[in-house]
C-alpha cells in the first residue's frame, strides 16, 4: 500500500496526540480531528443514507479536510464547486444531495462524535471538480482514488513532507490546492495550518512562531509571491521554510528569484491542469525556464504546430492526448512552454475561458461584438474591446462610467471579481487589419495609453485615402499632462493636442520631416478627461502642410495647420 | 467632506491599481472599495498593502486579516493611515 498515500488512511492511526492542525495559538490533535470527522458523519446521517454526492466548500482547511474524510469513509463522493458565488452553487445543486460547509444553506457538523471507517477502493470516484473548458462551459472532472494516489505518491517520492507543516495560500477547491495543501499532509501524516494564510504579514508571524527546528512548506501561487513586501523582517525567519510551491500560472523569473531570496527556500513550480493532473515541474529559483516531466509522464511536441502531446499515468487513458499548450522539446528530455493555442488565459492566476467572457459580454443589450484579451502590460488583468451601436458609444466620463457599470453588472454575478475586465475600449467599427483580423498589434495599439501616460486612448482609424484620415480618440482620466494646467480643473493643454496631431499624422499618413511651424491655430473648446473626440488629418505633400481638426460633442477643440521640413528625419 | 489625506489616498488607489475610469471625485468615501463599489479584489488588497508601506511606512502586522478590515472603504483606510503612518 506504499504507493497509496490516501488508501493507507493515516488519519485512522491510533496516535491521538499527533498534531494535525497547527496555529500559533494552539494545535488540533488527531484525536480532535477524528471527532470532527465523526461529527460530520453524524450530521450526514441525518441527511441521507451513504452513497450520495455532496457539494463541499469550506475555506478552512481543517473543516474542509474533516468533511472530505467523513464523506469518503461513509461511502459518499464529493463535488467541489469552483467558488462560492450563488450561480456556481445553484449549478451544482442539481447534481448533489446537499451543500456542506461555509456557503449559504451549507450544513455544518455538531459536536464531536466517534468516527466510522469505511473502504476506499482504488476505482471508486473520490471527487469531482471543475475546470474551465475551451468551449466556454466549465467542465466537471471525476478523480478516482487510484488517480489521486498516483499523483500523491509521485509528489511524496520527489519531495517528501517528512512531518513538516503545510501552510497554504491557495484555494483547495481546485486540484493544485487540493493535492498540495490538503491531501498531501493527510496522506503523509503531516500537520497543516488551521486557516488559509492570505497575507505576507500572517506568513511572517507564523514562521516566527515556529521554533528553529520546525520547518514548513508554503503552497502558494504567483499573485501572492509577486507581491511579497521587502519591508518585513524576513532574515528573522530564515530557514523556517523548506520549500515554496507555485502553480496556476507561470511565475516570472524575477519574482521567483525575489521570493527565493526573501523566503530563503527553493521556489518550485508545478505545471498541469485539472484534466491532465501534474505534467512537469521546475526549480524557478535556479533561473532555468525548462520544465522536467514528472516521473512516468512523457511529452512530445507536435511536428506541425508544436502542440504538446501528453502520455500520463494520471490520465484515464493510456493513449497520447493532444493539449492546448505549445512546447519546444529540449535535448535533455525537458521542454519549454511556448504558450497556449486556444482562448484560455490565466487572469490573476485564475484560469478563464476568454470565449465565455466574450459570450457573456455579447449577451448585453447594444453590444455587437466583444473580445476580451489579457492586457499587454504587467498587470495580468483583462481588457475588453467592445463594439457598440454608434448611439450607445459613451462620449464623456460619466456616460463611460455608466456604460461600464452596466456591462459589469451581469459579469459580477457570473465570474470571479479578479477576471472582470479592468480596461474597456469602445469601438464603432471592429478594429481589424487589412486581412480582416484583430491582430495582437492592433490590441497593443488599443491599450498603448496604459503604458505611455502621455498618449491619448486610440480607438480606431478610418483612412479613406492616402492623404487623409480620421482617428477616434479618448482622453484618459490619468493622462500625464492634465495635472497642473488649471488648478482644480483638469483639461488637455493645446500644445498636447498639437503633439497628438503630429504623432498620429506620422503614424497613419507616413508624414516625415521635422516640425517647422504652426498657422491659424485655434482651441475654441476645452477638452476634458474622459471625452471622446475625432481627429481629422489631411496631408498636403506638395507644400508639406498638415491640416488638423479635433472635434467632440461640443464642437471644435483644436484646429490649424502644421508645416514640416521636407526631407529631414522626424 | 473630503480631507486632504482622503484625496491623496484616492489618487494612490487610482495610480497603484491603474484604474482607468475612476477619478478621485468618483470614489465615495463611504462606499465599499472591494467587490461592490470599486470592485477591487484580493490581488488589489496585496498591491494596496505594498503601496501603503512604501508611501506611509505603515507596517501591517501579523494579524493582517484584521488590519485589512480597515480597507473596507476610504474613510476607514484614511483612519488607518492617520493612526499608523510613520512618514
Amino acid at each position: 500500500m506504499n504507493d497509496s498515500p490516501l488508501r493507507q488512511a493515516r488519519w485512522r492511526d491510533p496516535d491521538p496526540s499527533r498534531c494535525v492542525g497547527w496555529l500559533p495559538a494552539g494545535r488540533v490533535t488527531l484525536a480532535d480531528f477524528q471527532r470532527r470527522i465523526g461529527a460530520w458523519q453524524a450530521c450526514l446521517d441525518t441527511l441521507a443514507a451513504p452513497g450520495r454526492c455532496y457539494a463541499l466548500h469550506d475555506r478552512d482547511p481543517l473543516a474542509f479536510a474533516s468533511a472530505l474524510l467523513a464523506l469518503w469513509e461513509r461511502g459518499d463522493s464529493v463535488l467541489l464547486p469552483a467558488d462560492d458565488r450563488p450561480e456556481t452553487l445553484a449549478g451544482v445543486d442539481a447534481l448533489t444531495q446537499a451543500r456542506l460547509g461555509d456557503v449559504p444553506g451549507g450544513h455544518r457538523p455538531g459536536t464531536g462524535a466517534a468516527p466510522r471507517w469505511g473502504t476506499l477502493n482504488a476505482g471508486r470516484t473520490a471527487l469531482w471538480l471543475y475546470t474551465s473548458g475551451s468551449t466556454g462551459a466549465a467542465k466537471r472532472i471525476p478523480k478516482s482514488f487510484a488517480q489521486l494516489d498516483a499523483e500523491l505518491a509521485t509528489h511524496r517520492d520527489l519531495w517528501p513532507l517528512e512531518g513538516r507543516l503545510t501552510i497554504s495560500q491557495v484555494s483547495h477547491q481546485h486540484i493544485y490546492g487540493l493535492l498540495f495543501a490538503i491531501l498531501r499532509p493527510l496522506g503523509e501524516a503531516a500537520p497543516m495550518a488551521g486557516v488559509l494564510c492570505r497575507y505576507p504579514e500572517t506568513l511572517h508571524a507564523w514562521l516566527a512562531a515556529l521554533d528553529d527546528t520546525g520547518q514548513a512548506e508554503l503552497i502558494s501561487a504567483p499573485p501572492p509571491l509577486e507581491r511579497l513586501p521587502d519591508t518585513l523582517d524576513w532574515p528573522r525567519v530564515r530557514q523556517r521554510l523548506a520549500a515554496v510551491y507555485s502553480s496556476g500560472a507561470p511565475l516570472p523569473a524575477a519574482d521567483g528569484q525575489r521570493a527565493h531570496r526573501l523566503l530563503d527556500a527553493p521556489v518550485r513550480e508545478l505545471y498541469g491542469s485539472s484534466e491532465t493532473g501534474g505534467i512537469a515541474w521546475r526549480d524557478t529559483h535556479r533561473q532555468d525556464d525548462a520544465w522536467t516531466p514528472l516521473p512516468g509522464v512523457a511529452v512530445r511536441a507536435d511536428r506541425d504546430d508544436d502542440h504538446l502531446w501528453l502520455h500520463s499515468p494520471y490520465l484515464d487513458t493510456r493513449d497520447w492526448q493532444r493539449q492546448a499548450d505549445r512546447i519546444r522539446e529540449a535535448a535533455d528530455g525537458r521542454f519549454h512552454l511556448l504558450g497556449r493555442a486556444d482562448r484560455i488565459a490565466k487572469v490573476g492566476g485564475k484560469r478563464l475561458s476568454l470565449t465565455a467572457m466574450d459570450c457573456a459580454l455579447e449577451a448585453a443589450p447594444g453590444v455587437h461584438r466583444a473580445r476580451t484579451v489579457v492586457l499587454p502590460d504587467h498587470s495580468g488583468r483583462l481588457g475588453a474591446i467592445v463594439q457598440l451601436d454608434p448611439a450607445d458609444i459613451p462620449v464623456e466620463h460619466g456616460a463611460r462610467r455608466r456604460r461600464i457599470a452596466a456591462l459589469r453588472e451581469p459579469l459580477i454575478r457570473a465570474f470571479e471579481p479578479t477576471v472582470i475586465p479592468r480596461a474597456w475600449r469602445f469601438v464603432e467599427t471592429w478594429p481589424v487589419n487589412a486581412q480582416g483580423k484583430l491582430t495582437a498589434e492592433r490590441v497593443e495599439r488599443l491599450f498603448r495609453d496604459r503604458r505611455d501616460p502621455t498618449q491619448p486612448r486610440w480607438l480606431g482609424v478610418d483612412t479613406p485615402g492616402d492623404a487623409h484620415c480620421r482617428v477616434t480618440l479618448e482622453v484618459p482620466e490619468r493622462l500625464a499632462h492634465l495635472a497642473g494646467h488649471f488648478p482644480g480643473r483638469p483639461v488637455v493643454p493645446g500644445v498636447v493636442m498639437v503633439q497628438w496631431a503630429s504623432d498620429l499624422a506620422r503614424e497613419h499618413l507616413g508624414v516625415t520631416g521635422a516640425f517647422s511651424h504652426l498657422e491659424r491655430v485655434k482651441f475654441p473648446q476645452l477638452l476634458l478627461p474622459g471625452e471622446r473626440v475625432t481627429l481629422a488629418l489631411e496631408w498636403h505633400g506638395d507644400t508639406q502642410r498638415l491640416d488638423f481638426r479635433l472635434t467632440g460633442r461640443h464642437g471644435c477643440h483644436a484646429s490649424g495647420r502644421m508645416y514640416f521640413r521636407a526631407g529631414d528625419p522626424p | 467632506m473630503t480631507t486632504e489625506l482622503e484625496l491623496e489616498l484616492k489618487q494612490l488607489i487610482i495610480d497603484t491599481l491603474e484604474l482607468e475610469d475612476v477619478t478621485p471625485e468618483d470614489i465615495d468615501p463611504d462606499e465599499p472599495l472591494f467587490v461592490e463599489g470599486l470592485g477591487l479584489d484580493s490581488i488589489d488588497a496585496l498591491e494596496l498593502g505594498l503601496a501603503l508601506q512604501k508611501r506611509y511606512g505603515i507596517q501591517l502586522e501579523a494579524d493582517s486579516e484584521e488590519t485589512r478590515r480597515h480597507f473596507a472603504n476610504l474613510r476607514t483606510l484614511a483612519a488607518l493611515v492617520e493612526a499608523r503612518r510613520t512618514q
